[in-house]
This record gives C-alpha cells, sequence and structure tokens, in this order.
C-alpha cells in the first residue's frame, strides 16, 4: 500500500520509501521509517495531495506519493 | 563581523533581516553574483557587522539553484556568526536544519521566532533548556512584532565566537563511520556532508581526485552496514534526538484542533470553491494594476513626470549647449527615463498585491491549485507565479524563475515568459484597435492576451517534448501558516522589486536609448554626419535600416518602412512603438499618452489585416533589452539565450505570416483551407484509433508474453503504465 491509497481524512505510517527524484527532499522533511502521516486532501484538480506530518502541512504529488511505502493506522 | 541569517522558507527570515538591519538600510545585490544574496549593516553600536540575508532552505542537500547558494555558503563556512532563524510552530523540521547547521561546529545563535503565537495557543517552549540542551544561546522572538530584538541584538554583541561549544554526536556506529571517511577528507562537518549527500559534497573538500574512487568505494561499503538506507541514517538520527528533546521543552496544546488556516483553507482550497476563488484573486489583481484604477494613477504620474521634465528639458535648452549635447539628454537620456519612470505606478501596484499574496501564504495555495494543470505542459504550480508577473514586466517575471526547484523547469519557464503579454505591450493593442476596430476592438485586444498565453503553453509543451525530454518539474512544497501580512514588510517587498526593475531595466534602457537616439537622430545628409530634427528621422540612420530591412518583413504585411523601424524600437522598450510611429507620423503631442492623435495617420497606412498581423508580431517578436538581458542572466548559457532569441523571432514571423497570408486570401480559400485541415485532423485521429485497436489486441492474444513484435511491445509499455497510474 501507498500513500496514493489512503483516503483524505485517514491516518498512516511510514514504511519505506523507493527511489525518486525527491527522495532525500522527502527524508529531509521528515518522512522517515515509522513517520506517521494525516491525509488532508486533494487538490481541487485531484493532484497534489495534502499531508501533515510532524505538525506542518507539506503537499507533493501523487507520483513521490505512491513511491511511499506506506501501513493504514487509525487515528 | 560577518553574520549568516539562515533558516526555513517562511520561518519570517526576511522580516528578521529587515527588523536587525533597520528600515532604512540600503539592500543591494552581491557583485559578480548572478542569484540573489542579500546584505546589510547590523543595528549595533558596539559591533560592526553585516548581515547576510541567504534563501530559506529546509535542508543542506539542495535542489534547487536557490538553495544552493545557502548551502554553498554554509558549506565554505564564510561567515563567523550564523543566527539560525527557527520557527517554533514547526518545531520538529526547522531544528532539522539547525542539527545539520551545528555539524558544521559555526557559532550559532538561534533565534526562536513566533514566541507570540505559542504564547497566544496557551503553549510553551522552555528556551532555556533549549539553549542548555544544544549549547548556544536561545533568544525568543517575534519578528513581526518586533519582540525580543534588541535581546537578539545584545547576544549577537556579547557572544564569545572563541569558545568551542559541545558538538552533535551521533550513535557508535554512525561515529565510527563518520571518522572513516574523516581520514580521507579531513574535515568532520564534510565527511558528515560526504555520508549524507555523496559526491557533492567534495565540491568543498580538499580531496585530490585520485582518491575519489577510494572514497566512493568506502560509500558502497557503508551502504551494507546500515539496516536502514544510507541516505535516510542521519535523518533518523536526527529526527529522533528532535523529538526526544522536544519532548523536554515543549508544552503542546493538545486542545486546537482546527486552527485558523485550517478554516481559511476549508474555503480557499475547496473542491469546487477553490478554482473559481482563485481565478476571482487574479483577477481582481490585473483590475487594479492595468484597470480604471492603474490607469488613473498611471496618467497622473505621468503628467507629472512630464512637467518635472518639460521644466529640466527647458532648463537645458536656456543653457545654449552644443546642440549636439542638449538633443542628448532631452531626447536621449530624458526620452529614455520617462518611457521606464512612467511605466512605473502599474507595475508597483502589481507587485503590491503579488506581495500581499505572497506574505499572506495564498501563492503557495494558488501552486497547490494551479500544479495539476501546469504539469500537462511540463511546469509546477510554482511556474505558475512567474507566469503571472509576465503579465505585467518580463523582467521581474524571469527573474522570479530562480525559485523553481529544477533546471529545465526554470529554463522553460523563463523562455516562454516573454510569450506572455507584458504591460508595455499594451499601447500598442489600445492604439491599432481603437484606429482600425471600433466596434471589435476589445476583442481585438483580447485576443492577443489569449494568442501570447497559448504560443507560451504550446512552446512549453513542445521544449518539453523535444529538447527537454527528460524534463519532468518537481513538486514538493510546504503550505505555511497564513498570516498578516505588514504593512512594513508588504512595503518592503514592493519597493525593493520596483527598484530592482527600475535599476536594472534603467542602466540598460538608458544605454540602449542613447544608442537609437544616435540611430534616429543622426544621419549621413551630403556626405556628412548631420543632426537631424524629428522631421527628418527618415535620413537617419535608423530609418535606413528600416528601410534596408523591409523586404524581410512585407510576406507578414509590412509594406510602410516605418512599421520596420517602430518594431525595431520596440526591442529597445516596447513602450516606445507607439512614440517612435507618433514621430514618424509626425504626429505632434504625446501619442503614448493620448493615442487617437495616432488614428488617422494608422487608419491611412494600415488595413486590419496588417495592423492585426503588426500586433502580432510586436506581441510574439523578441522582448525588449531589459528583458533579454534578464533573459542572458537566467538561462546562464549562450546556447540558450540565442536559441531563446532566434525562436522567439521565428515563431513571431511565422505565426505574423501565417495570418497575414491566410487573411488575404478570398473567403472560398480559407474556407477550402479549414476544411481540409479539418479533414485531415479526422483522417490522423481514425488512423490514429485503428493502430491503437489493432495494439488492444495484443491483450487477447495468448502469445502476448513473449512476442516481441513492436506493437506488443508498445502495448506492454502502455499496459505498464497504467499500473503505474492507478
Amino acid at each position: 500500500m501507498t500513500l496514493q491509497d489512503i483516503n483524505p481524512g485517514q491516518y498512516c505510517i511510514v514504511k519505506n520509501i523507493r527511489g525518486n527524484n525527491l527522495r532525500k527532499r522527502i527524508i529531509d522533511m521528515g518522512l522517515i521509517i515509522g513517520t506517521k502521516i494525516y491525509v488532508k486532501k486533494t487538490a481541487p484538480l485531484g493532484d497534489p495531495v495534502e499531508i501533515i506530518v510532524r505538525g506542518y502541512s507539506l503537499t507533493l504529488r501523487k507520483a513521490e506519493a505512491r513511491t511511499i511505502q506506506v501501513e493504514r493506522v487509525e487515528g | 563581523m560577518n553574520i549568516a541569517l539562515i533558516g526555513n522558507p517562511n520561518s519570517g527570515k526576511t522580516t528578521l533581516y529587515n527588523q536587525l538591519t533597520g528600515a532604512n538600510q540600503s539592500v543591494g545585490n552581491w557583485p559578480g553574483v548572478t542569484v540573489e544574496k542579500k546584505v546589510g549593516k547590523l543595528k549595533s553600536k558596539n559591533v560592526e557587522a553585516n548581515i547576510v540575508d541567504l534563501p530559506g532552505i529546509y535542508s543542506l542537500s539542495t535542489i534547487s539553484l536557490e538553495e544552493q547558494i545557502s548551502s554553498d555558503y554554509v558549506m565554505d563556512r564564510e561567515m563567523d556568526l550564523i543566527i539560525n532563524i527557527v520557527d517554533a510552530s514547526s518545531l520538529e523540521r526547522n531544528l532539522f536544519l539547525t542539527y545539520q547547521l551545528l555539524d558544521s561546529d559555526i557559532p550559532m545563535i538561534i533565534a526562536l521566532n513566533g514566541m507570540d503565537i505559542i504564547d497566544k495557543n496557551k503553549e510553551a517552549i522552555d528556551y532555556v533548556s533549549l539553549s542548555k540542551a544544544l549549547d548556544l544561546p536561545v533568544i525568543p522572538i517575534s519578528a513581526s512584532k518586533k519582540i525580543g530584538i534588541d535581546n537578539l541584538i545584545s547576544a549577537i554583541e556579547s557572544f564569545d565566537l572563541k569558545k568551542t561549544r559541545k558538538r552533535i554526536t551521533y550513535d557508535k556506529k554512525i561515529e565510527e563511520v563518520i571518522s572513516v571517511i574523516n581520514e580521507h577528507i579531513k574535515d568532520r562537518f564534510l565527511s558528515i556532508r560526504f555520508f549524507e549527500d555523496g559526491l557533492v559534497a567534495l565540491d568543498h573538500a580538499n580531496v585530490p581526485e585520485s582518491e575519489q574512487p577510494e572514497l566512493i568505494e568506502l560509500y558502497h561499503d557503508i551502504k551494507g552496514e546500515f539496516t536502514l538506507d544510507i541516505d535516510m541514517v542521519l535523518p533518523d538520527a536526527r529526527y529522533r534526538k528532535i523529538i526526544n528533546l522536544i519532548d523536554e521543552v515543549y508544552n503542546k496544546n493538545d486542545l486546537i484542533k482546527v486552527t485558523t488556516t485550517d478554516k481559511i483553507d476549508k474555503v480557499l482550497t475547496h473542491k469546487y470553491l477553490g478554482i473559481p476563488i482563485f481565478a476571482a484573486i487574479m483577477f481582481g489583481v490585473f483590475y487594479l494594476a492595468f484597470g480604471p484604477v492603474g490607469t488613473f494613477i498611471t496618467e497622473q504620474f505621468v503628467w507629472l513626470i512630464d512637467q518635472l521634465f518639460i521644466l529640466i528639458i527647458n532648463g537645458v535648452d536656456k543653457l545654449g549647449m552644443s546642440p549636439y549635447i542638449s538633443s542628448l539628454i532631452t531626447k536621449g537620456v530624458f526620452g529614455g527615463l520617462a518611457a521606464v519612470v512612467g511605466f512605473l505606478p502599474q507595475l508597483m501596484i502589481l507587485f503590491l498585491a503579488l506581495a500581499i499574496l505572497e506574505d499572506s501564504g495564498y501563492m503557495s495555495r494558488a501552486a497547490f491549485i494551479m500544479d495539476r494543470a501546469l504539469r500537462k505542459f511540463g511546469l509546477s504550480g510554482k511556474s505558475f507565479i512567474p507566469m503571472l508577473i509576465g503579465f505585467g514586466c518580463s523582467v521581474p517575471a524571469i527573474t522570479a524563475t530562480r525559485t523553481l526547484d529544477k533546471d529545465e523547469d526554470r529554463k522553460i519557464t523563463a523562455m516562454i515568459i516573454p510569450f506572455v503579454s507584458c504591460g508595455a505591450k499594451a499601447p500598442i493593442y489600445g492604439v491599432f484597435a481603437g484606429a482600425l476596430f471600433s466596434n471589435g476592438s476589445y476583442i481585438v485586444v483580447f485576443s492577443m492576451y489569449i494568442i501570447g498565453l497559448l504560443v507560451a503553453i504550446l512552446s512549453a509543451i513542445l521544449f518539453k517534448k523535444t529538447i527537454f525530454k527528460s524534463a519532468s518539474a518537481n513538486y514538493i512544497m510546504e503550505l505555511p501558516q497564513y498570516r498578516k501580512p505588514t504593512i512594513k514588510n508588504t512595503w518592503l517587498h514592493t519597493w525593493e522589486r520596483s527598484k530592482d526593475f527600475l535599476i536594472k531595466a534603467g542602466t540598460i534602457l538608458l544605454a540602449s536609448f542613447i544608442i537609437i537616439w544616435f540611430l534616429s537622430y543622426f544621419g549621413i545628409v551630403g556626405g556628412r554626419l548631420t543632426l537631424l530634427s524629428d522631421e527628418d528621422i527618415s535620413k537617419s540612420f535608423l530609418g535606413h535600416i528600416g528601410k534596408f530591412i523591409l523586404p524581410i518583413f512585407r510576406p507578414i504585411g509590412f509594406n510602410d518602412w516605418r512599421s520596420t523601424v517602430a518594431i525595431l524600437s520596440g526591442f529597445v522598450a516596447k513602450e516606445s512603438v507607439v512614440g517612435t510611429l507618433g514621430i514618424l507620423y509626425g504626429v505632434s503631442g504625446d501619442v503614448v499618452e493620448n493615442g487617437s492623435a495616432l488614428y488617422p495617420s494608422i487608419r491611412a497606412a494600415f488595413t486590419p489585416l496588417q495592423a492585426y498581423s503588426f500586433m502580432l508580431f510586436a506581441l510574439l517578436a523578441i522582448p525588449c533589452i531589459a528583458a533579454v538581458s534578464a533573459l542572458k542572466r537566467e538561462l546562464n548559457s549562450n546556447k540558450w539565450f540565442f536559441f531563446t532569441l532566434a525562436y522567439e523571432m521565428v515563431v513571431a514571423y511565422l505565426i505574423a505570416m501565417a495570418v497575414f497570408q491566410i487573411g488575404s486570401l478570398d473567403l472560398g480559400t480559407i474556407l477550402t483551407i479549414i476544411f481540409t485541415t479539418i479533414i485531415i485532423i479526422f483522417v490522423y485521429f481514425m488512423i490514429r484509433k485503428f493502430i491503437r485497436q489493432k495494439g488492444s489486441a495484443c491483450a487477447t492474444c495468448d502469445k502476448s508474453g513473449n512476442c516481441s513484435l513492436p506493437q506488443n511491445i508498445e502495448y506492454l509499455e502502455k499496459k505498464g503504465e497504467n499500473k503505474d497510474e492507478n
């Protein structure tokens, strides 16, 4: 399951990040194995997606969200 | 003393910079550096110190050129002291950069910003413990409310640069790896950077090239030693430390579930309302700048400038200088200045509106909303902002492409901005549409903006499909908390951009105006170089050039050398196209201000079709010199610079020619062409559909797995792609 599969309003935990252009940046922004993410909403046109991580709001494209493997958890 | 101000984007860095240096400190660009780094003097009686404001960064591992400036500055350790501004409202992420900076052993003070908001939310940060844990001064401040600035300044004044401080140490295993790397690099900080970033870090180290293969091998060895991916090892270690630290010092108010930002965003990035609101805001900005309000202010301002210049020009005339000098001053210098300065009010309104949108945090939402739409053209949501500024003026727009993350993305955006119809082109449309398209003049003007935008978008697609095939603009962006823009900051923002425009455009324009002045007021008469009057411009060098190149322009409908001269003068400043026409047609008075004076001459010289073709060419051809110089600076490569100029020239020529040639045909021929085109397109799509279906037949074929027919390979690729997308 990847971050893309998590619906707005749900929580998940990062399991792994596959290679992509922004991998290092995603890690530095605080997405590391075990980090909890809240998926807040998608943009009006369906992409990008807004997540809450480490207490701030981060937006990224579904193309990158797809490379982030997660596990759904309860809030 | 050299003090660098470093922090995350949106952490209030620029506000703090202004507080530390004082409002009236001059803010200058760094000489010899292509990208902006601001320097000011610290407001202190006791120490002499320069404050360097660097672009905001999240991490020393960078993804954009702008970020790299900050990162390089730290890696080269060019400063004596770092003021690390930390946004208290997202402490966890902000401290990540702090920990990276601590690895450098550069003396550091933390300015903990946004403490007023922490208080307001009934939260608390124990900055004394934070200071003890990190072994450096932590000063709570609120940059926007000017709280704690004096404390920060006295902390700088009393800072002991010589004292050695506690260094951040990692787990045993990580420390072992760092020391192994350090045997080669002999610099702990750069060894850590190498551990994190790989070879990029070596740009700043003194490692002979012969040792590099050894280091690469070492890097691969290290990879195997950790269960985590190697690029995650240090961030993981840092975030663990940060979480432990925050547990100790941060008293969080868990009762706040919905923040003001959440409430605003519920509306502004709403699924259905988001886009209409965005469109309304953009329309509002342009209405303000280019609608009745902006026009009125401009008119008043131009009148004032004219009065002032008339005074000066009369004064110069009375001095009884040689006619050469007085012509140079009145027509060359002040003519040029008036053209630039008269454009300022509208630009300032635009900059002001954009500053408010930026400072409040809406711009990031605009990028968030627009990203999906712009991605189709190989751009990211962030490209939207430079393109928007492009409607005002290409010069600041091209400069604004620096904020884009990827090089290709930046290049494409900079290359297409000149097609976006800038404010200076508006008088051209106004005069021609007013003279020749009385009823439909609004549609004609509007069509110019649409065509400009279309050509820009199609060019972006073309560039992406051909020369920048690998380009796929990145997008990762923080949505900062909404903030009330402060008057001072908004004004500084506006003024800085306006000044930048004035200085850059002013100096380059002035030089080129003098050249143009020479070409248009001098000519060889009777075998001698002679100063000419306004009426004799046909005898000038410019007139001769215009006549000489006229044949090239005949296919696009120009049959008068005056049109070519006007277009040529547009390369200096698009504002001067109309003014030049005024001079060439011998219309007295200010034609820029009062375009209708030109109507009769234009009606006599142009057919509507020729006028439309002229407007198209003026819209799409090479921008003014100021924009060209901005392009040269931002593209930073002669190859791309000249390519862009040639491309714009060719596109402008082909489109104007197509419109003029097709428009010249009789109705029957036009209908035939349209009909044929439709049929060709129809047939093309039919064939494509047929080919696709052929491919999809592979889905039902049981040999599809190991068949190497081209259509099957294509089909398998498509199938793989679709899987990815779902």
